[in-house]
């Protein structure tokens, strides 16, 4: 019975795990106004599994949170900065928030 | 006859395509998404001579460096005929891009057509440069373009220099793309075969959203000072 508490306990840990979902930031470069970015957060959000893109002017960054479950493609995330017209840098995987 | 000389003139400069620009009147080098679309629609009235006119300018991305301009006036007012101008395509490329965290300095190739909507009226070939330095809050802009007449349509050229400042938010919110207030000052320049070169200065603010840019402003002839045009434009992503 302890045994099979503890591996219900377990599975669900894994479970919880699978299907959290990621979240990304993408350094930008070339960014100006906000008329201007409008583009690129469009092209972010259109991408497979994308379920929400931010920009931020101030920090220079985009923000992307994938679906539970759904792995980033990055050379997708930096082609959609690049057919947006602007310059993508370093991407960084934020740990989900608990 | 000097006065309907310079109301030739200054018909044939409002019927002048200024299609996409970021500046009021300026070109830009500023990007358009791969797929993506820019519409514009502009008012223009030239208070001494009473001539209105609409212009509308479309704007596409074909790719990261490449977008098709497109620009069609019709003048409202003196009514008449040849009211439809003629119809401006131009395909921008981005030969140089540097990008900073807070800058972007940028320099396009410009070339297309000038297509007549009239069968009376010839077209023509045209071909430019247009450069963008942004730098946090402050912007330049500055084209230069050239259309050479074909068969009978004369030669015509212009040149702006655009300085934009951003007056509001002073720094942006950490996330979202919220709205801005921009200060416009521009000198330009229109020249015409057989007649002299129009140069005006031109004062304005625009308002910037993610999607909608609302801007107005005011058009001084350095050449005539009493020769003032008011100018009200909107844009959207499409």
């Amino acid at each position: 019975m302890k045994v099979l508490r503890w591996c219900l306990v377990i599975a669900s840990m894994v479970y919880q795990v699978a299907i959290s979902a990621e979240t990304l930031e993408v350094t930008i470069h070339g960014m100006t106004c906000a008329f201007c970015v409008d583009g690129l957060q469009r092209n972010l959000v259109k991408l497979p599994g994308v379920e929400r893109a931010d920009v931020s002017l101030k920090h220079k960054k985009a923000r992307i949170r994938m679906k539970p479950g759904v792995s980033p493609d990055i050379a997708d995330i930096k082609q959609a900065v690049i057919d947006a017209g602007f310059t993508p840098l370093g991407v960084t995987v934020i740990p989900d928030a608990q | 006859m000097r006065s309907s000389q310079t109301t030739v003139f200054l018909l044939s400069i409002l019927m002048m395509s200024i299609a996409h620009a970021m500046g009021l009147r300026s070109f830009v080098a500023l990007p358009v998404e791969k797929g993506g679309a820019v519409g514009r629609m502009q008012l223009e009235r030239n208070t001494d001579q009473d001539i209105e006119r609409s212009t509308v300018n479309l704007a596409y991305g074909m790719r990261a460096r490449h977008t098709l301009l497109f620009g069609l006036p019709y003048r409202l007012s003196p009514s008449g005929p040849d009211r439809l101008g003629d119809l401006s395509a131009l395909y921008r490329y981005i030969a140089w891009q540097v990008d900073g965290p807070a800058r972007t300095h940028r320099l396009g190739l410009l070339g297309g057509g000038i297509m007549p909507t009239e069968n009376s009226r010839d077209g023509a070939i045209q071909g430019g440069a247009v450069a963008t330095f942004y730098r946090q809050r402050y912007e330049w802009d500055l084209d230069l373009l050239y259309a050479a007449g074909l068969s009978d349509r004369p030669d015509a050229a212009r040149y702006d220099v655009s300085w934009q400042y951003r007056l509001t938010p002073a720094e942006y919110p950490d996330w979202g793309i919220g709205a801005e207030w921009d200060l416009v000052a521009e000198l330009g320049g229109r020249w015409r075969e057989n007649q002299s070169t129009v140069h005006q200065i031109t004062f304005g603010v625009q308002w910037i959203s993610q999607r909608w840019v609302l801007e107005g402003g005011v058009i001084w002839d350095l050449n005539d000072p009493h020769h003032t045009s008011l100018l009200l434009s909107t844009r959207l992503h499409l």
